[in-house]
């Protein structure tokens, strides 16, 4: 579906952000990609609907170079990118024009694009904000406006790039929530995020580290690395506490690490059978 | 002399159709030299609480007293500084350096005096000095939030206010943001964090104040936060709790990793040694 083939990019003041990267995201996975601030991240994110092009190596959109900029627009249809700040990637007046938007760009009919709209805003749950103005909603609100947005033009594949990092955790569930279901109707996710703990449940996860991938694997093989925390990066307390106390031999099993609420239930199971 | 609040209530757009009551009837002591972090639900009336320590907001009813002046006072400005959650609100200089000489200048400190302080201040957040010719809105994130703060620093204030100092850094700078604020707490500086980070901020936190709908529902200690059976907790310590409320013997106020991790053990080690002993009276039952 989407294939990154030695890959390099530097930024014109000569920093490079991405340095020979090969990748390839499978249709209806669930790709968590982790690093350091500066680890190019965001720079592999604009990689992947044409925003920024491979200086080296080329990036192929379901068959589609996007160095071709006759390809662009077919790129564009498939991937969806939802950025950090949503306030950047507004234009209309109010959210029902700002979801029109895309599809009108895409030159669709306006029966067409009335049905895009009135989809995007039902999936996501936020019909109720139809006719307010952008500028009106909460930071949970806005994010999933944003990410109706996108879903207006009906990508296969949706980009999310620390959409979370700026949320109170109540409106951070209720973005993840949104994910979840796009994900179970079989659109490909691309979650890059500080917060671990919302890649439990990813196909894969992808570690970057100045500019390279140096590591990738499901969550469990990825977290339980010892080599993960030599990178910046913080585990969540949870998986910390279950990676020390299989060194004790009390082992939690992956799916119950996710929660206070089942990691109690297994360690209670543990020990009151004994 | 500590913060002092007197039955304070405050609504916004009190008096139109728009009103909304935000705190209501709010008693409160913060003694110096304490981490006090102020936790609560969106739209509880944490930011609100802050606004009115320094006379940002002025209470429709109650009396606040900032070691025994009034927050309208000139003097409370300088004691008080204020870090907000978007520091590109608060950075309106050209440059990196006028941005933390602005509140001594203002202040009427001499010209030599506030290079002393924005050198001091400057160090506190660690930011290399190369950075002063710069503008702030050139800066990263995190690196704003640390002019923010620095900006507060160089009035070297008694207080320091902070509205979701965390939210939206990565790891790196939310670990710097914690240890420079450790630091000023060392020094005898009040922090006062509005925090919706609990599992980062828990550790520092010395008194929790934790608001619900306008109204304070706890104010104490953090053991007595975690005896009390409040929320939110960070993970660790939900955890606990769960295995507490199921019968297991823990000690529920472990809340960091090494802590529960001695816990869980020490509790295998007791059910380990029980079952051991229980063994030969159910073999001899089977028997």
């Amino acid at each position: 579906m989407i294939r990154f083939e030695k890959v390099s990019y530097s930024y014109p003041d000569g920093t490079p952000a991405l340095e020979n990267v090969n990748l390839t995201i499978q249709k209806g996975e669930f790709i968590g990609i982790i690093g350091k601030n500066g680890s190019g991240k965001s720079t592999l994110a604009l990689h992947l609907n044409g925003l920024l092009k491979p200086q080296k190596g080329k990036v192929v959109i379901r068959g589609m170079d996007t160095c071709d900029p006759s390809k662009l627009q077919g790129i564009r249809k498939i991937v969806g990118i939802v950025f950090q700040n949503p306030e950047t990637q507004f234009v209309g007046r109010t959210v029902e024009e700002d979801l029109a938007f895309g599809p009108e760009n895409l030159c669709l009919p306006p029966l067409e694009i009335r049905k895009c709209v009135d989809m995007a805003l039902s999936e996501i749950g936020v019909e109720k904000y139809r006719y307010r103005s952008p500028k009106t909603l909460s930071g949970g609100q806005i994010q999933c406006v944003a990410l109706a947005g996108i879903l207006a033009m009906e990508p296969e594949c949706i980009v999310f790039d620390e959409i979370t990092s700026m949320l109170d955790p109540d409106s951070g569930t209720v973005v993840l929530e949104s994910i979840k279901k796009l994900r179970r109707k079989g659109k490909n996710i691309v979650y890059i995020t500080h917060n671990l703990e919302e890649l439990h449940s990813a196909d894969r996860i992808v570690v970057m580290e100045k500019g390279k991938i140096v590591f990738e694997g499901d969550p469990e093989s990825v977290f339980m690395n010892s080599s993960l925390q030599n990178l910046g990066l913080t585990l969540p307390s949870l998986i910390e506490l279950a990676a020390h106390l299989k060194t004790y031999d009390v082992k939690i099993p992956w799916e119950k690490i996710y929660s206070p609420h089942s990691f109690a239930e297994e360690l209670c199971r543990l020990f009151l059978k004994m | 002399m500590p913060i002092i609040l007197e039955n304070v209530s405050f609504s916004y757009s009190k008096k139109t159709p728009l009103e909304t009551p935000a705190l209501r009837e709010i008693n409160l002591r913060i003694e110096k030299g304490e981490f006090v972090g102020i936790l609560g639900e969106k739209g509880a009336g944490k930011s609100t609480l802050l606004k009115l320590f320094n006379g940002l907001l002025i209470p429709e009813t109650g009396i606040i007293l900032v070691d025994g002046l009034g927050p309208s006072s000139v003097d409370v400005r300088r004691r008080i500084g204020m870090v907000f959650q978007q520091a590109a609100d608060q950075l309106f200089c050209r440059t990196v350096y006028d941005e933390i000489a602005f509140g001594p200048l203002n202040f009427g400190y001499s010209r030599k005096e506030t290079n002393e302080r924005v050198n001091e201040a400057l160090e506190a957040v660690s930011l290399d000095p190369k950075m002063l010719h710069l503008s702030p809105f050139s800066l990263s994130g995190g690196e704003m939030k640390m002019v923010a703060l620095a900006s507060a620093l160089a009035l070297r204030p008694d207080y320091i206010v902070l509205d979701e100092p965390i939210t939206g850094l990565d790891p790196d700078w939310k670990k710097e943001i914690l240890e420079t604020l450790k630091k000023e707490r060392d020094r005898g500086a009040t922090i006062i964090a509005v925090t919706h980070n609990i599992e980062d901020f828990f550790p520092l936190l010395e008194k929790i104040i934790l608001i619900r709908e306008g109204k304070i529902s706890f104010h104490g200690s953090r053991d007595d936060y975690l005896k009390a059976g409040c929320l939110p907790l960070p993970p660790i310590a939900s955890m606990m709790r769960e295995l507490k409320a199921r019968g297991l013997p823990v000690n529920s106020a472990a809340f960091n990793v090494e802590d529960a991790l001695d816990e869980i053990l020490r509790v295998k080690y007791v059910t380990q040694k029980e079952s051991i002993s229980n063994n030969p009276n159910k073999k001899l039952q089977h028997d």
